[in-house]
């Protein structure tokens, strides 16, 4: 049974997702120890530095959705069930940074699909409250891992559906975020195939460090960051940085 | 004490004990681990009730997804458990310790 990492890849005329990989693929490797297969566009290729031994799968990515006014490549994740070449896929975003092997954990759990379901804010600020935001609990579609079967497939084509009619479904679970979102979708796809049921997410809770936090330092082991005046810093924990600017640390 | 110091005191008390929590959640989120294909927390709650039914043969436990696991070599079972819960704890009370100087 073949295991392996799937990123998604495509910088915007704003943000330099190339260089956010360059720190995040070097810890994907030494962490997890596998195999790395990055989706990216063709204009993206061309600025992504030596990765060392990387499979690329280059696509012409849907473009149109937006995040605070400026372009949001994040239409094409329903697709990664059939470009990933493993049968058990770790699927994430390239602003996820690595720093333990915990992730092999969940690869070792017979589970057809795991996703987070909880969030952690290491600010302090407790900033991630969307229980307002929707009718259905959002899950977060930053790590999703994968076998391939029908059920996982099931969900993945029930993603693609919900693109393809994302502002019915935002009316139907009265999500108040317009613009299209993987969280959502994953969120309805999700509650759809299990029969609109609430079912087990993954048990722990995905650490984040909010966009308002500067990251400061990126080192080996953790991250430093600066939020209204003072400085934080966490080591030997996986991170998922908001902060795009941390493309430039 | 003046209030620059009082102020001081305050941002050390709230990094303290943000670090702390952070700490915390890492333990928490190291717990999890695998056996068998389920999942499991290497927690207290998990390692007495394994404790308890160590002396059967086999018995039958609900993994973090409320699914059944079969679990087959008790012994062996507890031992990863409790490797796991001190590597972990081990690991916090090391910043604990630190964070106790700093106070």
């Amino acid at each position: 049974m073949t295991s392996g990492v799937l990123l998604f890849c495509f910088n915007t005329e704003f943000y330099r997702y190339d260089k956010i990989a360059a720190k995040t693929v070097p810890l994907i490797k030494k962490n997890l120890n596998l195999p790395i297969t990055i989706v990216t566009n063709t204009e993206t290729f061309k600025c992504l530095p030596q990765l060392g031994t990387i499979d690329y799968k280059i696509i012409d990515n849907e473009t149109g959705n937006h995040i605070n006014k400026k372009p949001w490549h994040n239409l094409d994740r329903w697709k990664a069930y059939e470009i990933s070449p493993y049968d058990v896929t770790v699927l994430m975003d390239i602003d996820y940074f690595c720093f333990t092997d915990q992730l092999l954990t969940y690869i070792d759990a017979e589970e057809d699909l795991q996703i987070h379901d909880k969030v952690y804010d290491i600010t302090g600020k407790n900033s991630y409250d969307f229980r307002n935001n929707s009718i259905i609990p959002m899950l977060w579609a930053t790590v999703i891992i994968f076998r391939k079967s029908p059920k996982s497939k099931s969900v993945f084509d029930m993603v693609q559906y919900i693109k393809k009619h994302y502002q019915h479904f935002c009316s139907l679970y009265r999500i108040d975020f317009r613009n299209f979102r993987n969280d959502y979708a994953f969120s309805i796809a999700m509650h759809q195939m299990a029969g609109l049921v609430p079912t087990k997410k993954l048990p722990a809770r995905l650490i984040t460090l909010p966009a308002l936090a500067r990251v400061t330092r990126v080192a080996s082991n953790g991250i430093e960051w600066q939020l209204e005046g003072k400085f934080g810093a966490i080591q030997h924990s996986d991170v998922h940085v908001i902060d795009k600017g941390v493309a430039h640390v | 004490m003046e209030i620059d110091e009082l102020k001081k005191q305050s941002d050390r008390s709230y990094e303290t004990a943000l670090a702390k929590q952070n700490a915390l959640e890492k333990a928490r989120s190291r717990m999890v681990f695998a056996y068998d294909g389920h999942l499991f927390l290497a927690n207290a709650e998990t390692i007495n009730l394994v404790k308890t039914m160590s002396d059967r043969d086999t018995f039958v436990l609900l993994d973090t997804n409320d699914n059944p696991a079969l679990i087959d070599d008790p012994t062996a079972f507890l031992s990863k458990l409790i490797e796991r819960n001190q590597e972990v704890l081990n690991s916090y009370h090391q910043l604990y310790v630190e964070l106790q100087k700093l106070r």
